[in-house]
């Protein structure tokens, strides 16, 4: 790591950006592999080569009855993973506001958040489900699988809120509380919108986690499917490149769903902190 | 000033009594009375730590005090929120929101209050005319450099028609030509609105420059409150004089009274200086206050010639260069350091070199008696010292 | 009405606590209990002797060595790995926006679905696979290779695959808030790379390290599914073996599992927060 001279780089930095490009080539190159076998053509087999093209499978995938109820899974993933996103967020903000306060109990509600965490979801969802049989519930996706994902989008959220608030000036509440505001008044048009970027963070979090959730939601759906175990039962017994025209769809959801969220911090961000182009501090002249 | 603004004028007077703040153990500002007129530009000036946001954040109701009473206008405060007050502040980081256009910051207070968004716009840009940010009106704060910030800052809290506003450090986060520029613009405006004006700095031209009243600090106490004139010529303390620059401050033990003179014993020499009545006692501390610029520097005959009566004799130990004038240290003159400020024709007539033996010499009008360490009291430094209320030192 | 900061400060973090509580506290108190009852039969179903005899069993024993070796081995990789790229990340690309912009190029993936990611390795490990076609039109082999695909070595890769940027993320917060003057000051003093990495670097981000060992040892400690899939069912791990017990609904012997594992991740997780303090780093 020798310092920089006049622009020239040493050479650690073009082996690691070759390591670094070959990791990025590791991440992204098996799904493109997937992505392309979905548009296989209708004699093709799981594997290469490609036998023509053709969208036979996806037209397979929404049609066919016999490999399950995708349409019916997709639409329960859909909404499971909007209820967990509004839940998440909506308590992740609520208490990333608690803990900028000391009080007795905050160390036990973080450390129990963090095992949450780290627990393994097959750990966490055996015990919902046996505590829902204990009870004699019955599970149901919207019910103990949505508590059972909270657990684990949860604290990825108030991980989120914590590096937010750590960043957050005081000084906007405390210019809005001298200019009148009330507390709800103050939290309502100063807090919330400076969170904003945060809270969307937050919300691509719960989606997504939710949204691609499997040892958790297994044992605690109930009777029916969401996408990710419809995943699950066609891979255990692949038969057809049906499975990737699911893999290729599934994904194109979770893209839109970070695209949607990553533009709009983007444009958040620009818009609070560019200089439009031209304004140097000496041109208008109502300048100093 | 409108008719309207010379009626409020006299409105905004502050007293604090008996004020203190604790944290915890520690008290930042001990037993304050201060009295502040309606009007006034009043500058709390000290080093960090030494209280004047506290007390400024008291004022304005962001802190409460431990003991004591805040009255504006005649009318104890400290159970009402910052915005009853009557109070305005402005932030050192200006906390102008980031979301917000310049027009909805400064229209914000009205928009709390529940005014219309037409009548709100309204005032709002009316508001931004008279400090000259009109045009900007829908830009958002990033988008404005660190004075056009301040205007805009100023402008938000102005639109609550406050009594008193508050300033926390406001020209600290800008560069040095920028901030002599802004000093001017807060003047204006203060006389402009006719409001209370405190301002907190650490920098004491800021302070002499701009305020009606400097109130000088130090580890929670006040050291003085009076005019800049005469806080900077006529300082009550040596602390305050340090403090301010410009004075020299020679201290020490009484050792001999003479007729019209005593001898003080200041670190390694003896000085011999035209005493106040009543001449302080034998054996306590004494210490005067000489201005730097009214000190006349001469070359000494030799090392250990006795200089007399007012005056110091030393060694150059540091020249510099200050454009119309020259900063000339003298070491072993007396228990702290000893500088004449000497004119630049004045120097390079004769230009001493350092390790030059020297004396420096002032006549008897320029000294200025201060109030000892001890905190004793002559009646001359009761006299000389300025007109406001001040605290008991020490 | 003027409400307690604190109080506030509880009303707040209520929810949280509440669906932790209910979702995660509880429900593992009940797992565990259920070792010693089966359901609603109030007879112990499950003796401590057996619970000691399956426990002690060559089945068992032989399926934690295998989900350790799993663990040790992929933590080590995801290390070098995730280390490497957070160096380079941290301290070699020098825009924020561009640290920023590749950063979410790693993260990208983690938003996709894992099973999706992980049958992804089959078409291209496969015998028939883009790899093994690649090596033979190259000339390296005239044969496919055989172990790429369902074998350690498959279950390896994925979940290397899967769990580097848990690696990546921590190290790489913890490098970003080294003081650079300190890496200039070293450089100015004579160190070489590899000194400035190993005395300086490695030191300063321990806390990162820890917090991706943690993920990582956990995220294999816990897994199901990579193992079943990608050793064509011939391997298995302790979670597999609970998921299989689960599918026949043994739950006493499901829970015996289940409180196993969790004794053993809680133990490696005490163990790695000895080393360093993770509250701080994490909180702020």
């Amino acid at each position: 790591m020798q310092k920089l001279q006049t622009g020239k780089r040493p050479l650690s930095f073009y082996v690691l950006s070759a390591f670094f490009g070959l990791f990025v080539l590791f991440l992204y190159g098996p799904m493109s592999a997937i992505y392309i076998l979905s548009f296989q053509g209708p004699s093709g087999g799981l594997t290469f080569p490609m036998r023509g093209w053709s969208l036979h499978w996806f037209d397979a995938l929404f049609s066919q009855q016999r490999t399950g109820d995708f349409a019916g899974a997709f639409t329960r993933s859909m909404i499971l993973a909007a209820m967990v996103l509004l839940l998440t967020v909506a308590v992740s903000v609520v208490a990333g506001l608690a803990f900028r306060r000391r009080f007795v109990g905050a160390a036990f509600v973080f450390y129990l958040a963090v095992a949450s965490l780290i627990m393994p979801g097959l750990l966490v969802g055996l015990g919902v489900g046996l505590t829902f049989q204990t009870l004699g519930i019955q599970t149901r996706w919207f019910a103990s699988a949505l508590g059972a994902q909270l657990t684990w989008t949860l604290p990825f959220g108030m991980l989120i809120m914590f590096a937010v608030f750590s960043r957050f000036n005081r000084a906007y509440e405390e210019a809005a509380r001298d200019l009148g505001a009330t507390n709800w008044q103050i939290f309502l048009w100063v807090v919330l919108p400076i969170l904003f970027p945060g809270m969307i963070a937050v919300a691509l979090f719960g989606f997504t986690l939710s949204y691609d959730e499997f040892p958790r939601t297994l044992l605690t759906s109930g009777a029916t499917n969401t996408l990710p175990m419809e995943i699950w039962g066609m891979t255990t017994n692949v038969t057809s490149p049906a499975l990737y025209a699911l893999g290729t769809v599934t994904t194109l959801v979770s893209f839109i769903a970070i695209t949607l969220a990553l533009g709009s911090i983007a444009i958040i961000q620009w818009r609070r902190s560019r200089r439009p182009p031209g304004i140097t501090t000496h041109s208008t002249k109502e300048q100093e | 000033m409108n008719p309207e603004d010379r009626r409020t004028a006299q409105r905004g007077s502050i007293e604090l009594a008996g004020v203190t703040k604790r944290f915890g153990e520690t008290a930042a500002v001990r037993n304050i009375d201060l009295k502040i007129p309606g009007g006034c530009y009043c500058c709390l000036l000290g080093p960090s730590g030494c209280g004047k946001t506290t007390i400024l954040r008291m004022i304005a109701g962001h802190e409460s005090p431990t003991e004591g009473a805040v009255l504006i206008d005649g009318e104890n405060v400290v159970d009402k929120p910052p915005v009853e007050r009557g109070t305005a502040m402005m932030f050192q980081s200006y906390a102008l929101f980031p979301h917000l256009s310049c027009m909805d910051n400064v229209a914000f207070n009205l928009k709390m209050r529940g005014m219309g968004k037409d009548e709100r716009r309204a005032r709002a840009l009316e508001m931004l005319d008279r400090v000259r940010m009109k045009s900007f009106a829908d830009r958002l704060p990033a988008q404005l450099s660190g004075g056009q910030q301040q205007r805009i800052a100023l402008a938000r809290s102005l639109i609550t028609n406050p009594r008193v506003l508050l300033l926390d450090e406001p020209l600290s986060a800008l560069d040095e030509f920028l901030r002599l520029q802004m000093r001017g613009e807060l003047r204006h405006i203060q006389a402009e609105f006719g409001i209370t004006f405190i301002h907190v700095t650490h920098t004491q031209m800021e302070a002499v420059a701009l305020a009606d009243m400097v109130v000088v600090m130090d580890q929670g106490q006040i050291e003085q409150a009076a005019s800049a004139r005469d806080v900077y010529d006529r300082p009550r303390t040596g602390y305050v004089a340090h403090f301010m620059g410009g004075q020299n401050v020679l201290a020490g033990v009484v050792t001999g009274r003479q007729t019209g003179t005593v001898t003080v014993a200041s670190g390694t020499k003896n000085i011999t200086i035209t005493a106040p009545a009543p001449a302080p006692a034998l054996g306590t501390q004494f210490e005067v206050a000489v201005r730097r610029d009214r000190v006349h520097l001469s070359r000494a005959p030799s090392q250990a010639a006795d200089p007399g009566v007012n005056a110091v004799s030393g060694r150059v130990s540091g020249i510099e260069y200050q454009g119309t004038w020259l900063k000339i240290s003298v070491e072993d003159a007396c228990s702290e350091g000893f500088v004449a400020n000497v004119p630049d024709d004045k120097f390079f007539a004769d230009p001493l070199k350092i390790g030059d033996p020297v004396i420096a010499r002032w006549d008897a009008e320029q000294l200025h008696y201060l109030v000892a360490r001890s905190g004793k009291r002559s009646a001359a430094s009761a006299a000389a010292s300025g007109s406001s209320t001040v605290a008991a030192a020490g | 009405m003027k409400v307690s900061p604190t109080l506030t400060s509880y009303l707040q973090v209520g929810p949280l606590l509440l669906v932790l509580l209910l979702f995660f506290g509880i429900p593992l108190l009940v797992a565990y209990s259920f070792f010693q009852f089966d359901g609603l039969d109030s007879v112990p179903a499950f003796d401590f002797v057996n619970y000691i005899d399956v426990l002690t069993s060559r089945v068992t024993l032989s399926l934690y060595l295998k989900t350790l070796y799993y663990a040790v081995v992929v933590w080590a990789i995801t290390l070098l790995i995730g280390f490497t790229v957070a160096y380079f990340l941290a301290f070699h690309v020098k825009s924020l926006i561009w640290q920023m912009a590749l950063l979410l190029l790693c993260t990208v993936p983690f938003w996709t679905s894992n099973i999706i990611r992980m049958i992804s390795w089959i078409p291209f490990l496969g015998r028939n696979g883009i790899f093994n076609n690649a090596l033979i039109a190259a000339g390296i082999t005239d044969q496919p290779l055989e172990f790429l695909l369902f074998s350690d070595f498959a279950v390896i890769i994925a979940y290397v695959h899967l769990f580097t940027l848990f690696m990546i993320v921590p190290i790489f917060n913890s490098m970003a808030r080294i003081d650079k003057s300190l890496i200039e000051a070293a450089h100015d003093g004579g160190a070489s790379a590899w000194s400035i990495i190993w005395d300086i670097v490695i030191p300063l981000s321990r806390t990162g390290i820890a917090l991706g060992s943690i993920f990582v040892i956990t995220l294999v400690m816990g897994d199901f599914f990579v193992v079943k899939v990608m050793s064509g069912s011939q391997s298995a791990s302790i979670a597999m073996a609970m998921s299989n017990q689960i599918a026949m609904v043994q739950y006493p012997p499901a829970a015996a599992s289940a409180v196993i594992l969790l004794i053993v991740v809680s133990l490696m997780v005490a163990a790695i927060l000895r080393v360093v303090d993770v509250r701080k780093e994490i909180a702020g």
